[in-house]
C-alpha cells in the first residue's frame, strides 16, 4: 500500500515537475537591455573630469575628421576607468555626444565587449581564467578560495563592495597557469596560499606584486633553460662551404 | 348484410347525418367552406383554446380522429395550433385523450403551449452578437 | 553619421550604386560618357554583361536566378551577415556570398550546385536553430521568407538535437510603440530594421546588442521606435519578428483580397495595396512605385485604415424641427437638398471642397454650381489668386517630380515641413542627402529633418533677398552654383498675406536659377501641396479663398468633405442651410443641416491628383458602408431633383468630361511636363511686393503629423500614436 502511494507521488510529481522544469539558461551573466536602476539611471549626471578631458581631446585628435568615432572605444574605457571600474548608461551619453553620434550605436558597442561592464562594480575585479589550461593546474581551487576569502559569487559583488568576480575565458597566461587578473594586473603561476594572501593584501588595500609567483620572471622553464642554452650562432651558420667568402 | 347496405342507402344515411351534425345546409357549407371536409363523429373533447377533436372509428385509421379548429383562427389554422397534450392523441401515440389520462405529468416548469409564430410579429429573430464592423457617426444632439 | 567619406569610399555600401532605379524620363548627358566598361559573368553557365562593382546576387536576378537571401534588400546597406545567399564560385575554394560579393571579369557563379544547395540548406538549418517553431500563431504566417526558404532550400531535419534538452534560444519582446509588435525570439538578426532605420527613417534608435547567442535586435534603453515611416519595418522583416499591431490575429494573407489603389492621407498619391476580407478593410500595404514611393508607405497612410471603420457616415441626415440630425431616406434628403438649392439665389450658393475629395467628385459638384448659375466653387486650401493664379499648372505642382529630387545637388525648402507634410519626399531628400552628397538649406522654422541642413532663417524677406540675388547668405552662392538645385515652397506659407508675394519671390529665385542651368530639362520650382485634392481641384478650376466668400454670407453652402474647419457655423448666417457630403462625421456633418454619406478612398473607383500632378485612381476594395453611395453619383442624382441634370451617367462619361477639362486629368500614372514658367513669372512681378513676415508651418513635431484629416482623426490607432509620442517626450531617453 505504501509503495503504491510511493509509486502515485512520484507519477504527481513527474506530471507536475514538467511544469515547473526550466531550461539551462543560455544566457550571458549580464543583461544585453538597460534597466534603471537607482545607481545607473540616465538622470545621474557624467562629466569627464578635468584630467580626463584632457585625455580625451588627446584621444579625439588622433583620428581624422569625419572617423571620429574611431575614439569610442578609448573614450568608453576612459569612463569606465574615472567611474570606478564600470560604465553608467550617463557615460554612454557622453561620450555619444561627444562623438556626435546616435545613442544606439555607442550602447552597440560598450554591450559588444565583455570588458565594458555596466553594472555597478567592486573596487577590485577579480577575473579568474578557467579555460581549460588554468583549469588543468587547478583554477577550481583557486576560483574557490578567492570565493571564500571575499564571501562573493562569480558574477556579484562582495558584501564589502570591494570584489567582484568573474569567470573568465583564456587570458592568453596559459604557460603560467593558473591565473587571476585583478583589475590591470596579472597574478600568474598561483598556489590557492598566494591567491588568499592577494586577497588579503587588497583587502588592506595594499598592491601585491604582479607576476608569477613561482620565483620565475616571465614565462621561461621553471628548472632553467632546456634548450637554446649555448650561444646563439653567428651569421653563416650552416651555410655550405662554396657560399662562403 | 342489411337491405340498407345492399343498396348504399347508407351512404345516403350518413350524408343527411353529417349534414346535421354539422348544422345544417347552411353550416355545412360554411365547414366545407373553411375545411374543405365534413365529417361526422364524437366529440371527444376540446382543448383550452377552443379546438375541438373528434373521433369516428368507420372512418379509416389515420383519418378516424381529427381537429376542427377553433372558429376564431377562422382560416388562419394550422397544425401547429395543436397543443402538445392533444398532440398525443391525434398521432394515436396515446388512446387517452388528456382530460382521462390521470398519469400525465405536470410539472412547474412546463411552458405555456404557444403555435408557430414564423412570419408573424411574434416570431424569434435571431440577433448578431459580433460587433459591427462600421460604427456610425451619431450626431450631437442640439443644444449640446 | 552616415553620411561620411568612409561610407562614401566603400563601393559596396553605397546604395546608388546597387540600385537598379534609373528614372526613364531623365537622361544626363555626361553619364553616358562615363559609362565603365561591362564585365562578362557567367551565372549558370548564362553569359550576362554588367557594370564592375555589380554584385553576384544582381547580376544572377537579370537573368532571371533569384538568389535566396535574407539580411539583403534592394534599398538598404549591404550587410551580408545572414549567409544565405552563399553560392559557389569556380575557382573559390569556399562558397561565396552572393550580395556581398563584386563580379569579376570571367567569374562561373553555379547558383543551383550541389556545393550551393548544401550551403543553403546548412545555412537554414543554423537559422532553425534557435527560431521558434510557432508559424501557426504567427502573424507573418504565410508570407514568411524564412517559412518559404525553408521549404524550398531547407532540410527536413536538423542535427541539432541538443535543443530538446537546452531549449532555444529566448529574447524578451521590446516595446517599440502602438504600430509595431515584436516578437523578438523570431529575429534572426538579418538587421535590416536597423539599417532601415539609420539610412532611411533617419532615426537610429535600433541597433544589436550583446554579443555571440546573447546578441539581441532592439533598442538597449526602453524606448519607442517612433518615425513617420516606422511601419515599413513590418515590411521588411523577412520572419515575424516585427509585425504590425493593429493587424494582429486579424487575418491569414491567402484569406485577403487586395486590391491596388492610392493613397489619399498626403500629397503624394504614394501606391497601395488595400487588404480586404469579408468587405472589411484590414490593413494597407505599399505598392512599389518608383516614381512616388518605392516600396515605403508613412505611417500615416498605413495604419490610418481603422479610422475608416469609425465616425462613418452611413445613412443620409436632416436636421428635424428640433435641431437634431435624424437619419432619413435617400429620396427625403435628396429632395431636401434639391429644394434648398433651388430656392437660393445662384450667387448665393457656396460649394467648398475639402482635403480627400476625388476628382470626380469636384467636377460634378462644379458643373452642378455652374449649372445652377453660381460661380463659388472653392478649396479649403488657399493659394493665391494674384499674378497668373491657378492658370498656369506649373505654379502649383512639385515640378522636379519626386524621383527627380534623388539627383538634385541642393535642394532649399521654404516654409514646409517635408517630413510631415510628405514623409516619402523627405526620405528620398534623405537618400539624396545620404548618397549623392546633396546638401539642404531651410527657410523657416527649425524642424527636425533627419538629416543636416544649413538653417537659413524663418523670415520671410530672406526669400525676397534671395530672390533679387542680394542675399549675402552663403546659401545664394550654393544655389547659382548648383547643377541640379531645388527650390520647395511649402502651401502653408500661400495661405498668409504674404502668400502671393512669397510665391512670386520663389517663381522668381527657382526661374533664375533655371535659366542659368546647363540641363535645359531641369525643373527647379516646386509648390508641395498639403493635400490629396488640391492639385485636381485647382486643375478643374476651383476658386481659392473661401474666406472672402464665407464673408459674402451665402444661403447654402455645399461641403464636399470639406472637415479643415474653414467653414464654421460661426461665420455663416443663421439661415445657411449646410449641405455635408463626405463620409465621416467630422467638422463638416456636426454643422450641417442636411448630411449626404458619400464613399472613402477604399470604397470608390476614382481620380486622384498627386503633388507632381500625375493623375492615378483608386480602386474599390470594399463596398461603402450602409446607404453610402459614390460622391459624384449622388451629386448626379442631386442634380436631376434640381432640375439641372449633368450630362453624364457613367462613369466612362464623368471620366471623358474630365479629359475635356484637363487630359492631364485622365492619363493615369503619367505626369505632364509642365512649361510656361517664364510667363508665370512675368506676370507674378507685379506681386512681388515687400514682405516682413515669419515663416511658420502646421506640423512640427511627430505628435502633429498623425491626425490631420477626417480618416486619420477618427482612427484609434493615430490617437494610440499620439499617446505614444507624447509619452515618449517624457523619457529621458
Amino acid at each position: 500500500m505504501l509503495s503504491s502511494l510511493r509509486s502515485g507521488v512520484q507519477g504527481l510529481w513527474r506530471v507536475s515537475s514538467r511544469a515547473l522544469q526550466t531550461t539551462t539558461t543560455l544566457q550571458h551573466d549580464s543583461l544585453f537591455v538597460h534597466r534603471d536602476t537607482p545607481e545607473d539611471n540616465p538622470n545621474i549626471p557624467f562629466e569627464f573630469s578635468t584630467a580626463n578631458q584632457k585625455r580625451v581631446d588627446a584621444l579625439l585628435a588622433i583620428y581624422p575628421e569625419g572617423h571620429k568615432r574611431g575614439a569610442m572605444i578609448p573614450l568608453l574605457d576612459l569612463a569606465q576607468r574615472q567611474n570606478g571600474g564600470w560604465l553608467p548608461i550617463s557615460a554612454m551619453h557622453k561620450v555619444a555626444e561627444i562623438l556626435n553620434l546616435p545613442r544606439m550605436r555607442v550602447y552597440e558597442v560598450a554591450t559588444f565587449y565583455t570588458m565594458f561592464i555596466r553594472r555597478p562594480i567592486g573596487k577590485y575585479h577579480v577575473q579568474v581564467c578557467t579555460t581549460t589550461p588554468c583549469w588543468l593546474r587547478g583554477s577550481d581551487a583557486v576560483l574557490n578560495a578567492i570565493k571564500e576569502a571575499t564571501g562573493c559569487e562569480v558574477g556579484g559583488n562582495s558584501p564589502c563592495g570591494k570584489f567582484s568576480i568573474s569567470e573568465v575565458e583564456c587570458l592568453g597566461a596559459c604557460v603560467n597557469a593558473p591565473m587571476i587578473q585583478v583589475n590591470d594586473d596579472y597574478y600568474e603561476d598561483l598556489s590557492v596560499e598566494d591567491t588568499k594572501e592577494i586577497i588579503e593584501k587588497l583587502k588592506k588595500d595594499e598592491k601585491p606584486k604582479p607576476g608569477p609567483r613561482s620565483g620565475r620572471f616571465a614565462s621561461e622553464p621553471l628548472g632553467g633553460l632546456t634548450s637554446l642554452t649555448e650561444e646563439p650562432t653567428g651569421p653563416g651558420f650552416g651555410l655550405q662551404d662554396g657560399l662562403k667568402a | 348484410m342489411s337491405l340498407m347496405k345492399y343498396l348504399a342507402l347508407d351512404k345516403v344515411a350518413n350524408f343527411f347525418n353529417i349534414i346535421r351534425l354539422n348544422g345544417g345546409i347552411r353550416g355545412s357549407l360554411y365547414k366545407l367552406y373553411r375545411q374543405d371536409e365534413i365529417k361526422d363523429g364524437v366529440l371527444i373533447g376540446e382543448d383550452k383554446f377552443g379546438n375541438k377533436y373528434y373521433e369516428n372509428p368507420r372512418y379509416f385509421y389515420g383519418r378516424n380522429r381529427w381537429v376542427e379548429y377553433a372558429d376564431q383562427y377562422y382560416l388562419n389554422y394550422d397544425a401547429s395550433q395543436v397543443p402538445a397534450e392533444w398532440y398525443g392523441w391525434l398521432h394515436y401515440k396515446t388512446d387517452l385523450p388528456p382530460h382521462q389520462d390521470p398519469s400525465r405529468p405536470k410539472y412547474k416548469w412546463m411552458a405555456e403551449f404557444t403555435e408557430n409564430l414564423s412570419g408573424t410579429t411574434g416570431q424569434y429573430t435571431p440577433y448578431s452578437t459580433t460587433r459591427p464592423k462600421i460604427e456610425p457617426w451619431v450626431p450631437k444632439k442640439a443644444g449640446q | 553619421m552616415l553620411r561620411q567619406p568612409l561610407t562614401r569610399a566603400l563601393a559596396l555600401s553605397s546604395p546608388t550604386r546597387v540600385a537598379p532605379v534609373v528614372p526613364a524620363a531623365r537622361r544626363f548627358a555626361e553619364q553616358v560618357s562615363v559609362q565603365p566598361e561591362k564585365v562578362e559573368v557567367f551565372i549558370d553557365d548564362k553569359p550576362v554583361y554588367v557594370l564592375p562593382g555589380t554584385t553576384v546576387l544582381q547580376a544572377a536576378a537579370q537573368v532571371g536566378v533569384e538568389i535566396p537571401r535574407f539580411c539583403y534588400h534592394e534599398r538598404l546597406a549591404v550587410a551580408g551577415n545572414c549567409r544565405m545567399c552563399l553560392v559557389e564560385v569556380e575557382k573559390s575554394p569556399k562558397p561565396v556570398a552572393a550580395c556581398a560579393m563584386p563580379v569579376m571579369k570571367g567569374m562561373r557563379v553555379k547558383t543551383n550546385s550541389d556545393l550551393t544547395r548544401k550551403a543553403r540548406e546548412g545555412v537554414m538549418e543554423f537559422l532553425l536553430v534557435n527560431h521558434p517553431l510557432d508559424c501557426p500563431i504567427c502573424d507573418q504566417g504565410g508570407e514568411c521568407d524564412l517559412q518559404d526558404q525553408s521549404m524550398a532550400f531547407g532540410s527536413d531535419r536538423s542535427r541539432f538535437t541538443d535543443i530538446h534538452f537546452s531549449g532555444k534560444r529566448a529574447v524578451e519582446d521590446k516595446d517599440v510603440g502602438p504600430l509595431i509588435k515584436t516578437i523578438m525570439t523570431r529575429c534572426i538578426h538579418c538587421t535590416r530594421c536597423i539599417r532601415f532605420a539609420s539610412e532611411v527613417a533617419g532615426v537610429d534608435d535600433f541597433g544589436t546588442t550583446g554579443r555571440g547567442t546573447d546578441m539581441q535586435v532592439g533598442t538597449y534603453v526602453e524606448k519607442m521606435f517612433l518615425s513617420e515611416l516606422s511601419g515599413n519595418i513590418i515590411d521588411l522583416c523577412p520572419v515575424g519578428a516585427l509585425t504590425s499591431k493593429p493587424y494582429s490575429f486579424a487575418a491569414r494573407p491567402w484569406e485577403t483580397r487586395r486590391i491596388d489603389s492610392v493613397d489619399v492621407l498626403d500629397p503624394l498619391g504614394s501606391n497601395i495595396v488595400v487588404a480586404t476580407r469579408t468587405n472589411e478593410v484590414l490593413r494597407i500595404l505599399p505598392r512599389t512605385n518608383e516614381e512616388i514611393n518605392e516600396e515605403w508607405l508613412s505611417d500615416k497612410s498605413r495604419f490610418a485604415c481603422d479610422g475608416l471603420k469609425r465616425q462613418r457616415l452611413v445613412t443620409p441626415m436632416l436636421k428635424d424641427s428640433r435641431g437634431n440630425l435624424t437619419p432619413v431616406e435617400w429620396e427625403d434628403a435628396i429632395v431636401a437638398a434639391a429644394r434648398a438649392l433651388r430656392d437660393c439665389p445662384p450667387d448665393k450658393i457656396l460649394a467648398v471642397a475639402g482635403d480627400l475629395a476625388d476628382a470626380e467628385a469636384l467636377i460634378a459638384l462644379k458643373d452642378f454650381v455652374n449649372r445652377l448659375g453660381s460661380e463659388n466653387t472653392y478649396t479649403e486650401q488657399y493659394f493665391p489668386t494674384g499674378g497668373s493664379g491657378t492658370d498656369l499648372r506649373s505654379s502649383y505642382l512639385l515640378n522636379t517630380k519626386i524621383a527627380n529630387v534623388e539627383d538634385a545637388d541642393f535642394v532649399l525648402l521654404i516654409g514646409t515641413n517635408v517630413r510631415f507634410e510628405a514623409p516619402l519626399l523627405n526620405a528620398r531628400i534623405r537618400k539624396a542627402f545620404i548618397h549623392n552628397e546633396t546638401d539642404v538649406a531651410l527657410i523657416g522654422p527649425k524642424v527636425d529633418l533627419t538629416y543636416e541642413y544649413t538653417y537659413v532663417g524663418d523670415s520671410a524677406s530672406l526669400v525676397k533677398d534671395l530672390a533679387a540675388g542680394t542675399s549675402s547668405n552663403e546659401v545664394l552662392k550654393r544655389l547659382e552654383s548648383a547643377k541640379r538645385p531645388v527650390v520647395i515652397l511649402g502651401a502653408d506659407q500661400l495661405k498668409t498675406e504674404e502668400g502671393a508675394a512669397l510665391l512670386a519671390y520663389t517663381q522668381e529665385l527657382a526661374l533664375r536659377l533655371q535659366d542659368n542651368l546647363q540641363d535645359k530639362e531641369w525643373k527647379v520650382l516646386n509648390v508641395l501641396q498639403r493635400t490629396a485634392s488640391q492639385v485636381a481641384a485647382l486643375d478643374i478650376g476651383y476658386k481659392q479663398g473661401v474666406g472672402e466668400a464665407l464673408a459674402a454670407g451665402p444661403r447654402v453652402v455645399y461641403l464636399l468633405g470639406a472637415d479643415g474647419g474653414v467653414v464654421t457655423r460661426e461665420a455663416l448666417p443663421k439661415d445657411t442651410v449646410v449641405i455635408y457630403q463626405g463620409h465621416h462625421g467630422d467638422a463638416g456633418a456636426s454643422i450641417a443641416d442636411v448630411v449626404l454619406p458619400g464613399a472613402a478612398y477604399t470604397e470608390k473607383r476614382a481620380t486622384y491628383v498627386n503633388a507632381e500632378g500625375r493623375a492615378q485612381q483608386t480602386l474599390p476594395a470594399v463596398t461603402p458602408p450602409g446607404l453610402a453611395r459614390d460622391d459624384w453619383k449622388i451629386i448626379r442624382a442631386l442634380s436631376e431633383v434640381s432640375g439641372a441634370g449633368l450630362p453624364y451617367d457613367n462613369l466612362d462619361e464623368i471620366r471623358e468630361r474630365l479629359s475635356q477639362v484637363s487630359p492631364a486629368l485622365v492619363a493615369y500614372g503619367d505626369v505632364q511636363a509642365n512649361n510656361y514658367f517664364a510667363q508665370a513669372r512675368a506676370l507674378a512681378k507685379s506681386l512681388q511686393k515687400p514682405v516682413s513676415g515669419k515663416l511658420d508651418v502646421q506640423l512640427k513635431q511627430l505628435e502633429d503629423y498623425f491626425m490631420t484629416d477626417a480618416i486619420s482623426r477618427a482612427s484609434p490607432t493615430m490617437a494610440k500614436c499620439v499617446q505614444a509620442v507624447l509619452k515618449q517626450k517624457t523619457s529621458p531617453y
